[in-house]
């Protein structure tokens, strides 16, 4: 059971086919609503600890605990002028947020979620490739912010984009060896290793484990997908004013903001599922959501340690880093990864 | 002969020793007490020696005008005020013009008579268009004052 025959299940006097029609709208509807309320959560968490973290108490007035903020602030930014730029190339520059957003909603509705008491399995998307299809959405994300960086026509935004693009071909294929490294351990145990679900239900021990290396350079690379300090190259606000997002106003500008902290949600997501034993644990039949979300949310909150606490690096030093590192540790990780599966064959 | 001394590098870190150590600083943070004053609610704690709001003893004015006279930025003015004082026969009373107001203490210390003198009330926001105190309104405390 899941949550599609539980909404087809409450709508089957209708009728077959118009029950299930119902239900894949219900369920996105119910998806986009789980997708807003985690960027509002994360949004809050990230000002009430920045704030903590700076002896500051954060948003506290709108609402119990400042609750509302962030419905305050998203609606102030909806009310917003856009301001578009004169020489712009229009359509690029408006699909641009779309697209960002577009990838993070993709890449979040690609995941195994567990399951959760008497709904079931959340998991939306049954697929025997769901690994690939995961980093194929997540590589959707920087196709939009180049796309904002060379529309809008402003230098700071052009260089932005391009330090971003930069910054993504150095760290891209790192983090495809070590994936690469956890689907050659799966697929010594289960017959679809390229299955998210079945990837994630094989770590009897988290593969984290005898993978340190993997996830070392995986996290980095979620740091790095995210794109905040130290890894914020692409809109060094010190340097370009604000990177490939310098022209956009309003709820346009929001979008690419959302999107940020969506992807440190989803960066955080992926690493616990790839790496720390997802939402394996005692009853997982019943609470796998709530262990999965645990683990989450620790690796958020390094997150944003990470954030609040390091310099960003300059862009040469990281492409140095992506190449002359990352790559050759991903590489040694790959081959500790055979011999893991082919000598020791029970890890 | 001039001794020539040899700049020692810097040891090299271990990588990602450094990373650490900044994130433990950080982190220590979030255990302290957040040093915000929520200023409408609670009140922060006035030192002893802190002072702001100028306050006039009508009885004790002899009206010799030095605070005017002493007065760095010409906040003070000589007003007439009716008012039965031997001591002050002109019946001249200082006004202070707190919108240039500074501070600076000159006429407490110039004052022959302790008249005027400084207190700790600092909330001397007004709604009207005028920051400056007539002397009666010097003479009362802050909460009368009508603003």
């Amino acid at each position: 059971m899941n949550v599609l025959t539980h909404i087809a299940q409450f709508f089957s006097p209708l009728g077959h086919y118009i029950s299930y029609i119902l239900a894949y709208l219900f369920e996105t509807i119910f998806f986009i609503a789980f997708v807003m309320v985690v960027l509002v959560m994360m949004i809050y968490l990230f000002r009430k600890y920045m704030a903590r973290l700076q002896l500051r108490i954060g948003p506290n007035r709108v609402g119990k605990f400042g609750l509302l903020q962030l419905i305050a602030d998203s609606l102030k930014l909806v009310g917003k002028e856009s301001i578009l730029p004169r020489k712009r190339d229009d359509f690029p520059y408006k699909v641009a947020p779309v697209v960002v957003f577009l990838g993070l909603v993709l890449a979040l509705a690609l995941l195994p979620y567990g399951d959760f008491f008497y709904i079931g399995s959340l998991t939306i998307t049954h697929s025997g490739v769901s690994v690939i299809l995961l980093f194929a959405a997540i590589a959707i994300m920087p196709v939009g912010e180049l796309l904002a960086g060379v529309s809008s026509s402003n230098k700071y935004a052009v260089m932005g984009a391009l330090r971003g693009v930069a910054k993504d071909v150095s760290f891209e294929i790192p983090m495809m060896i070590s994936v690469l490294a956890l689907v050659m351990m799966a697929s010594g145990r289960t017959s679809s290793p390229l299955n998210l679900e079945s990837l994630v239900s094989t770590q009897y021990i988290p593969y984290g484990i005898p993978e340190v290396i993997g996830l070392f350079v995986f996290f980095i690379a979620m740091i790095a997908r995210a794109s905040y300090s130290p890894f914020d190259m692409g809109e060094s606000d010190s340097e370009l004013v604000s990177g490939h997002s310098t022209e956009y106003t309003g709820m346009r500008f929001g979008l690419f903001y959302m999107g940020m902290f969506g992807s440190i949600f989803l960066g955080s997501m992926m690493v616990s599922l790839l790496y720390l034993g997802g939402y394996n644990g005692p009853f997982s039949s019943d609470a796998g959501f709530v262990y999965l979300l645990i683990k989450t949310m620790i690796l958020v909150v390094i997150s944003f340690t990470i954030w609040l606490s390091l310099p960003r690096i300059r862009i040469d030093k990281f492409v140095n880093m992506g190449w002359k590192y990352l790559l050759p540790i991903s590489v040694i990780n790959l081959i500790i990864a055979g011999f893991l599966t082919l000598g020791v064959g029970l890890l | 002969m001039i001794g020539v001394k040899e700049v020692e590098e810097p040891k090299k870190q271990i990588p990602l020793v450094g990373t650490l150590k900044a994130m433990m600083v950080v982190g220590k943070h979030l255990f302290q007490k957040p040093v915000t004053v929520q200023y409408p609610e609670v009140r922060p704690e006035i030192p002893d020696r802190f002072k702001f709001r100028i306050s006039l003893s009508l009885d004790d004015c002899v009206g010799c005008t030095l605070c005017e006279q002493v007065c760095p930025n010409l906040s003070i003015h000589m007003n007439k005020v009716e008012r039965e004082n031997q001591r002050n026969k002109r019946k001249i009373y200082p006004d202070v013009n707190f919108g240039t107001c500074t501070v600076c203490r000159n006429c407490e210390e110039i004052c022959p008579t302790d008249a005027i003198y400084l207190t700790h009330e600092f909330e001397t926001a007004r709604t009207r268009n005028s920051f400056t105190y007539s002397p009666e309104e010097l003479s009362m405390p802050e909460e009368e004052v009508i603003k």
